[in-house]
C-alpha cells in the first residue's frame, strides 16, 4: 500500500513524512518511503491522501527544511544542495489555497476595522449560537463614526445610530455576541451596541438596527484597538494615552464613569448652545468607568489582546517598542519584552505560544512571551513595505496568519516556512509570505508610495468568508481561498 | 731674336744717320716733317723708312719689278730677311763708319756735347721708342738760336713709373769727367743740376770720431723714469734682459733655448742586432712536411675520401613506432576550460616599438584611451605603438626638447621630482564614520501621506504627545491630523485669504495649545479633541488666564505712562472662530513668519522679518503681554528661538546669529555661520550646538563652545534649505528640508565630553515631495519621541517618514 512501484531508471529518495496536524497523522507503522525524485507537490499530495485514505482528497503542501516544495523534489534537492541519499524529512501541511478576490463592500469613508460573525467566529462560539451558512454577518467600523453590518451578499443590513456627541472615527470594532457589538475610536470611549436582528418572518419592514447600550469612559486618548472576551465579559482597550483599559461589558459590574470625561462637559461644547440642542434628542446610554487602567507603557499602546488560552492574561504592544504581559486579576505587568521597533499591532497565535507583532519597520516579529524564552524575536516575517497595522490568525490553523499593512496589501504567512536569517536582522529566523493580496480598488496598478489611498487598516480571517480587509479605499475587500 | 734684331737696328740707325744726312739735302723738308710730326720716339719710322729706303735701294739695286709689292715687302722684311738684312747692314755700317765718321760725330757733339753719352742717349731714345710707340707727340720745340741755327728746346721730362730709367746707372757722377781727387780738399764732391754743392758723405772714421767725442755715462738710456722724474738708468743685467726681450728670447738667466737632444730611442741603426745569427735557410724554403700533409689531403680529396662539404644529417628521424598527432590541426574556438589547451601562440613578429609594428601590437581605442587617461607616472610603458607606412613618415620625437630639458634639470638640481606618491587608500584617510546601518533607527521610508491642503503646506508641527500633526498652508487653514492614520481630525480657516505661515504647539502635555500665524495675526488655538475634555479645559484655562490680567493690570498700565502704540493687540477672535477652538487673536504690526515657544510654554517669540523695530516680539501668555526686546536690529530678522535650558535668546538675521542673555540683558555671542542668507536654525536640546540652514544650500553645524564659525558645513542639497530641525526626544538625529524636494536625515551625536567633537553622519535622503514652482519641502518636524519625521511640501501634502 505504501510503496509505489518504482520505475526502473528514476532516482529515488527516502522521505519521512511528518505533520503537525493531529487529525491528519500518519499511521504508526509508516516508515520512510522511497519515492521518485521527479515527484511534485500534487503527486506527493495524492500519495499522502492515499496513505491517509481520506474520503475527500485534502490538498497538501510540503515543507522540506522550512521551505515549501514548489518544484520537483529533484530540483529542490539540487537547488539546496541536499544529497538524495539522506532521508528527507517532509512535513505535509494543509495547503493554503490562494485567496481570490470575491467582493468589495463600499463605504462612505475609510474603513478602519472589520469583524465577522460566523459559525466558527469566537463570538458565535462564546454565545453558543449556531450561524447557518449564508447567515454570516460582517461588521465594519468606519472613520465616519458609523458601524455597519453587512450580509454575505454585500447587502448593508444595519448602520449604527449616531452617537450623542458627533461622529468620531471608529478605530476598532468587534462582535461580542451575535447581538452585541463593541466599538472604540478617537472619542476615547468604548461603546457597546445592541444589534437587534429582526427575523425576516417577523416583520419584513423592520430593519436591523445598531443602538448603543453602554458607554465606557476612562481613556484620555484615542483608543487604537480593543479586544473582547465574552465568557469573562471583559473588554481590553489599547489607548494612545499610554494605558490599557480593562472594562466590563456588564453595566452592573462596572464602576461609575468619571464625569469629567463626558463629552458634554467639553468646554468647546458648553460654549455653544447649538451643539447641546443637537445632542439632546436621544437620551445617552448608561455610562460606566473602567475596571482598571493598566499603566506602564511609555507611549501609545497600539494593541492589546487576551491570551488565547487564558483570559486572565493579556498582552499589549506599544510604540515604545515593548510588549508587556499583564496579569489581569492583579492588574500588574508580569513581563516586558523590548523589541527594536515601535509595535503597531499584536496577535496572539493560539496553539503555539507565540505573539505576532506588526511593527512600523515593515515586518512582523514573532515573540515568545514565555519568561523562559531567551531570544526576543523567534521569527521575523518580512515582505511588507510599510507599517504592519493589522493581524489575524487563520481559523483552524495554528500556523497561518494574515497581515494588513499601510503599503496597501495583505499578506498571508505560514510560520512554519522559515529559513535562518542573516546577521543584519539579529540572527533570528526569517519567514516569507505565502500569498499577497492587493487592493482591487487600484485596478491592477502599482501601489503609490506610502500606500496612499489604499492603506489597509484592518483584517479578519474567517473560515467561512475568507480574508476580509478594510482600508483607506473605503472598502471592505473579501478574498477567499476557493 | 727680335731684340737682337732691334739692337742691331739701333746700331744700324746710328750708323745710318749719315746716309740720312746725305739725303737730307734733297728730302730735308720731307724728312723733317716726318720727324717733327713723329718726335724722337718715332725713330722707328725712321728705321722703317730707312729700311724702305734700303729696300728701295735694294730693289732699285737688284730687282726693279718689285715696285708693286712694296708695302707688303716692307712689312715682311724684319722676319723673312732678318739675317740677310743684318749682314747687309753690318757691311753698310763698316762702310759708313769708314766713309763719314766726322759728319756723324760732328752732329752728335753739337747735340750732346760729348761722344760718350751719345750711345746712351741713343739707347735711351731707343727704349722710349719701344715703350711708347703710340705717344708720338714731339717732346721739344724748335727755335732759332742766336746763330740762326735751329735750337731744340726739350720739355722737362716728368718722372713717372712709365718713364722707367732703371737701365740708367744709379749713381750718376754729376761732376763731369773730373777725378774725385780734385775735391779731396773740399767738403763737397760736386754740384747738382741747380748748382748746389753735393756734400761728401760721412765716413766711418768721422762717425766714430763723433761718437768717441761724446762721453756717455754708465747706464745712460736717455729716458726719464716716469715714476721719479729722474733719468732712467738701467744696469747691465737689465739691459741684457731687455735685449733678450726684444729678441723674443726667454729672458731668464741660464735658459738654453736649444739644449742638446737626449736620445731616448736611438735614431741610429745599431751596428749589432740582438742576435747576430743569420736567418736560417728554412725560413725561406717551403716546409716539406707540410707539403706532404697537404698532398695527402689533396689526394684524399681527389679520391673522394674527404668531401669538402657534407649537408647536416637529419637527426630526428621519424620513429615509425611513435604515433604523433596534431592536436590543433582543425581547432575551432572553444570557451575557456581547464582541460582545454589552446594552441601555443607564437610571438608576433617584430616588436611593438617598431615604426611599423604588426597589427597585434597596435592599441585599439580602449587601450589608447586607457593609456591616455592614466597618469604619466602610472603608465606601464612610455609609448604607444604607432603605425607608419614608411620610415620616412615617422615624425620627429616630440618629447625631445622636453627630455633634454629635464635631463639638464636633472644635472642641475639632482632631486628634481620628489616622488610623493602615497600608497594609501584614500578611503582610509577619511575619518571613521559609523555606517548608517549601525545608527538605526532613523526614518527611511514614507509611511503616511497627509493630503488635504489646497496649495502649499507652509508649516507643520507634531503635538507634544506625538499623536497629532498640525499643519498650516497657503489655503489659510490650519488642519489637525491623526499622525498614525493620516486622518484629518479638525480644521479651521482663519479670516482672510492670507496663508498660514507657521504653526507651533505649546510645549507640555497638560494643555493642547497651538499657535498659528496668518498674516499679522497670531492665533492661539485649542483644537477640540474628542474624548479629552479635561485637556481642553486646562488649555482654555491657560489661554483665558490672561484676559483677567489684561483687564485688571493691563488696563491700569495702559492708562498710565504707556501712551505709545501697543506692540500687539490681544483680542478675542470672534464667536465663529471661538466655536472652532480659536481662543486668542494677537495682532502685531507686520506679517509673522516664525513662532517659537519657550520650553515652559509661558512665552513665545514671533518674528516678522519686515517689522523693523517690531520684528521680534516676545509674548507672555499668562499676561497677554507683548514686548519688543529690540529697538533696532541689524539686518532682517529671520528667526528667533529660546535656549532649551538657559535664559538665552537667539536671534538670527540674514548673516549672523546673536545670542542674548535675557536675565542680564546683554549680548553674549555673535555667531557667523558664513551663509549668505540664513533661512532657519535650531538649537540642540543640549543647548551647546546649533544647526543653521541657509538659502545658499548650506547646512552648518555650530558648536557654541568652540567658535563663532561653523564646526562643519554640509552642502548636499541642490537648492535652498528651508528648514532644519533637531530631534527633541533624545535621539541624535536632525533633518533639513530643501527646495529640491528632498529631506536629509543626519546623525548628529553630541557627547558631553568637551574634548570630543560632535559626530555628524549623513544618513538618508528622503525623496517623495514634488517640486512646485521651485519650492520643494517647506518645513520639517520630528516626532517628540519616535525616530519619525514629518515634512510639509509645496505640493500640498505632508508626509510621515518612519
Amino acid at each position: 500500500m505504501s510503496n509505489p512501484t518504482p520505475a526502473g531508471d528514476q532516482a529515488k529518495v527516502r522521505i519521512q513524512l511528518t505533520t503537525r496536524h493531529a487529525d491528519l497523522g500518519l499511521p504508526q507503522d509508516t516508515g520512510p518511503l522511497l519515492v521518485s525524485t521527479s515527484l511534485r507537490r500534487i503527486q506527493l499530495s495524492s500519495l499522502v491522501n492515499n496513505i491517509l485514505s481520506t474520503p475527500r482528497p485534502v490538498p497538501f503542501e510540503f515543507l522540506i527544511s522550512g521551505q515549501f516544495l514548489r518544484t520537483s523534489i529533484d530540483d529542490f534537492l539540487t537547488r539546496n544542495g541536499i544529497s538524495a541519499e539522506t532521508t528527507l524529512t517532509v512535513e505535509y501541511v494543509r495547503a493554503l489555497i490562494p485567496p481570490t478576490y470575491v467582493a468589495s463592500f463600499e463605504h462612505d469613508d475609510w474603513v478602519s476595522s472589520v469583524d465577522v460573525l460566523s459559525a466558527s467566529s469566537p463570538a458565535a462560539g462564546w454565545a453558543g449560537a449556531d450561524i447557518a451558512a449564508g447567515q454570516e454577518k460582517i461588521l465594519s467600523g468606519s472613520f465616519d463614526g458609523y458601524l455597519r453590518i453587512w450580509d454575505t451578499s454585500g447587502q448593508l443590513v444595519a448602520t449604527s445610530s449616531p452617537t450623542s456627541h458627533g461622529q468620531h472615527p471608529i478605530q476598532s470594532t468587534k462582535f461580542l455576541s451575535p447581538t452585541k457589538l463593541v466599538s472604540a475610536g478617537d472619542d476615547c470611549c468604548v461603546r457597546i451596541w445592541n444589534h437587534s436582528n429582526p427575523t425576516n418572518t417577523d416583520n419584513p419592514s423592520a430593519t436591523a438596527s445598531i443602538t448603543p447600550s453602554l458607554e465606557l469612559y476612562g481613556h484620555h486618548g484615542a483608543i487604537n484597538a480593543i479586544s473582547v472576551h465574552a465568557p469573562t465579559s471583559r473588554i481590553l482597550s489599547a489607548s494612545s494615552d499610554h494605558t490599557l483599559g480593562l472594562w466590563s461589558t456588564q453595566k452592573s459590574s462596572a464602576p461609575a464613569a468619571p464625569s469629567d470625561l463626558f463629552p458634554e462637559n467639553s468646554p468647546s461644547l458648553t460654549s455653544s448652545n447649538k451643539r447641546r440642542k443637537i445632542s439632546q434628542p436621544t437620551p445617552p446610554p448608561p455610562r460606566r468607568g473602567p475596571l482598571s487602567l493598566l499603566t506602564g507603557h511609555a507611549q501609545q499602546v497600539s494593541s492589546a489582546v487576551f491570551a488565547p488560552n487564558d483570559a486572565s492574561v493579556a498582552y499589549s504592544a506599544s510604540w515604545d517598542h515593548s510588549l508587556k504581559t499583564w496579569d489581569l486579576p492583579t492588574v500588574t505587568c508580569v513581563d516586558t519584552r523590548t523589541t527594536a521597533h515601535p509595535l503597531y499591532s499584536l496577535l496572539a497565535l493560539s496553539g503555539i505560544t507565540l505573539l505576532a507583532a506588526g511593527t512600523s519597520a515593515r515586518h512582523i516579529t514573532l515573540i515568545d512571551p514565555r519568561t523562559s524564552a531567551r531570544s526576543i524575536a523567534a521569527l521575523t516575517l518580512r515582505g511588507h513595505s510599510n507599517a504592519v497595522v493589522a493581524l489575524a490568525q487563520e481559523p483552524g490553523s495554528w500556523y497561518g496568519l494574515v497581515s494588513g499593512s499601510y503599503d496597501g496589501s495583505c499578506r498571508v504567512w505560514d510560520v512554519r516556512s522559515v529559513r535562518p536569517g542573516g546577521a543584519d536582522i539579529g540572527g533570528g529566523q526569517v519567514g516569507e509570505s505565502v500569498y499577497r493580496i492587493g487592493r482591487e480598488s487600484l485596478g491592477g496598478k502599482r501601489e503609490p508610495s506610502g500606500g496612499e489611498g489604499v492603506r489597509v487598516f484592518g483584517v479578519c480571517w474567517d473560515k467561512q468568508l475568507g480574508i476580509l480587509s478594510a482600508g483607506e479605499d473605503k472598502r471592505v475587500q473579501v478574498n477567499k481561498g476557493s | 731674336m727680335s731684340q737682337l734684331n732691334g739692337s742691331r737696328k739701333r746700331k744700324l740707325v746710328t750708323r745710318a744717320l749719315p746716309d740720312v744726312r746725305d739725303d737730307s739735302d734733297e728730302l730735308g723738308d720731307a724728312l723733317l716733317g716726318g720727324i717733327l710730326s713723329q718726335s724722337d720716339d718715332g725713330e722707328e719710322f725712321d728705321d722703317s723708312d730707312d729700311e724702305e729706303e734700303d729696300g728701295e735701294e735694294e730693289d732699285e739695286g737688284s730687282e726693279d719689278e718689285m715696285d708693286g709689292e712694296e708695302e707688303l715687302e716692307s712689312d715682311e722684311i724684319p722676319s723673312e730677311y732678318g739675317e740677310e738684312d743684318i749682314r747687309e747692314q753690318i757691311r753698310n755700317l763698316k762702310t759708313a763708319d769708314v766713309e763719314s765718321p766726322k759728319g756723324a760725330n760732328g752732329r752728335l757733339v753739337k747735340v750732346n756735347g760729348a761722344e760718350l753719352p751719345q750711345a746712351a742717349t741713343g739707347a735711351l731714345g731707343e727704349t722710349n721708342t719701344q715703350d711708347d710707340i703710340e705717344d708720338l707727340k714731339p717732346n721739344y720745340t724748335v727755335t732759332t738760336d742766336a746763330n740762326g741755327n735751329p735750337r731744340y728746346l726739350y720739355q722737362e721730362i716728368e718722372p713717372g713709373y712709365e718713364s722707367d730709367d732703371s737701365d740708367a746707372p744709379a749713381t750718376v757722377n754729376t761732376i763731369g769727367e773730373i777725378p774725385l781727387s780734385f775735391y779731396d780738399s773740399y767738403p763737397h764732391i760736386g754740384y747738382d743740376i741747380n748748382g748746389k754743392k753735393i756734400m761728401r758723405p760721412a765716413k766711418g772714421e768721422a762717425l766714430d770720431a763723433l761718437l768717441d767725442s761724446i762721453e756717455v755715462p754708465q747706464g745712460w738710456t736717455g729716458l726719464t723714469d716716469p715714476a721719479t722724474g729722474k733719468p732712467l738708468e738701467l744696469s747691465r743685467e737689465e739691459l741684457e734682459v731687455l735685449k733678450k726681450l726684444t729678441r723674443n728670447e726667454v729672458p731668464e738667466e741660464g735658459y738654453d733655448p736649444y739644449p742638446d737632444m737626449v736620445e731616448y730611442f736611438t735614431s741610429k741603426t745599431e751596428i749589432m742586432p740582438l742576435s747576430a745569427a743569420p736567418e736560417p735557410k728554412r725560413r725561406f724554403v717551403p716546409s716539406k712536411h707540410e707539403a706532404k700533409r697537404v698532398m695527402k689531403i689533396v689526394k684524399a680529396i681527389k679520391e673522394g675520401r674527404i668531401k669538402p662539404y657534407r649537408p647536416p644529417e637529419e637527426t630526428e628521424d621519424e620513429d615509425p613506432k611513435v604515433k604523433r598527432y596534431d592536436l590543433w590541426a582543425d581547432e575551432a574556438p572553444r570557451p575557456d576550460h581547464v582541460m582545454h589547451v589552446p594552441a601555443p601562440k607564437l610571438p608576433p613578429p617584430v616588436h611593438d616599438e617598431s615604426y611599423h609594428p604588426p597589427p597585434e601590437y597596435l592599441p585599439d581605442k580602449a587601450e589608447r584611451a586607457a593609456w591616455e587617461n592614466t597618469d604619466e607616472e602610472d603608465r606601464d610603458r612610455e609609448y604607444l605603438s604607432r603605425d607608419h607606412d614608411a620610415l620616412r613618415k615617422v615624425p620627429g620625437y616630440d618629447k625631445f626638447v622636453k627630455e633634454k630639458f629635464e635631463r639638464c634639470l636633472d644635472l642641475y638640481l639632482a632631486p628634481r621630482v620628489r616622488r610623493s606618491k602615497l600608497n594609501i587608500d584614500p578611503e582610509s584617510l577619511l575619518p571613521k564614520l559609523p555606517s548608517p546601518d549601525e545608527l538605526r533607527p532613523f526614518p527611511t521610508a514614507c509611511s503616511v501621506v497627509f493630503r488635504g491642503h489646497e496649495g502649499r503646506v507652509r508649516s507643520l508641527a507634531i503635538d507634544p504627545s506625538g499623536e497629532y500633526l498640525a499643519t498650516g498652508g497657503d489655503d489659510g487653514t490650519v488642519r489637525l491630523w491623526q499622525l498614525r492614520t493620516g486622518r484629518q481630525n479638525w480644521s479651521v480657516k482663519f479670516s482672510g485669504d492670507e496663508a498660514v505661515n507657521v504653526v507651533r504647539w505649546r510645549p507640555g502635555t497638560e494643555a493642547f495649545i497651538l499657535a498659528a500665524a496668518s498674516g499679522e495675526n497670531i492665533f492661539l488655538v485649542s483644537p477640540p479633541i474628542a474624548g479629552k475634555p479635561d485637556v481642553e479645559r486646562s488649555s482654555r484655562d491657560v489661554l483665558d488666564a490672561g484676559w483677567g490680567y489684561a483687564a485688571t493690570n493691563g488696563a491700569s498700565a495702559t492708562n498710565g505712562p504707556a501712551k505709545k502704540e501697543a506692540a500687539a493687540k490681544w483680542t478675542r477672535p470672534g464667536p465663529q472662530l471661538e466655536e472652532k477652538g480659536v481662543l486668542v487673536k494677537i495682532t502685531v504690526r507686520s506679517t509673522v513668519k516664525v513662532i517659537n515657544w519657550h520650553r515652559r510654554g509661558e512665552y513665545f517669540s514671533t518674528v516678522s522679518p519686515q517689522g523693523q523695530s517690531s520684528a521680534i516680539a516676545i509674548h507672555t501668555l499668562s499676561k497677554h503681554l507683548t514686548q519688543l526686546p529690540f529697538r533696532r536690529l541689524k539686518g532682517l530678522a529671520q528667526s528667533a528661538q529660546f535656549h532649551p535650558s538657559k535664559p538665552i535668546f537667539f536671534v538670527a538675521t540674514q548673516r549672523t546669529i546673536r545670542s542674548y542673555d535675557l536675565a542680564r540683558r546683554e549680548l553674549l555671542k555673535i555667531l557667523q555661520p558664513g551663509a549668505k542668507w540664513i533661512s532657519s536654525f535650531d538649537i540642540h536640546p543640549g543647548g551647546d550646538n546649533l544647526i543653521v540652514g541657509s538659502y545658499d544650500r548650506r547646512l552648518l553645524w555650530h558648536d557654541l563652545d568652540l567658535s563663532t564659525r561653523p564646526y562643519k558645513t554640509l552642502r548636499y542639497h541642490k537648492k535652498a534649505i528651508r528648514a532644519v530641525r533637531f530631534h527633541q526626544g533624545g535621539l541624535p538625529l536632525f533633518a533639513d528640508a530643501s527646495d529640491d524636494g528632498s529631506l536629509q536625515i543626519f546623525h548628529g551625536k553630541v557627547v558631553g565630553d568637551l574634548m570630543e567633537n560632535a559626530t555628524i553622519v549623513p544618513l538618508k535622503v528622503l525623496r517623495g515631495h514634488q517640486v512646485r514652482k521651485e519650492l520643494g519641502v517647506l518645513d520639517v518636524d520630528w516626532h517628540p519621541k519616535q525616530p519619525w519625521c514629518v515634512s510639509a511640501g509645496a505640493d500640498g501634502t505632508c508626509r510621515l517618514w518612519q
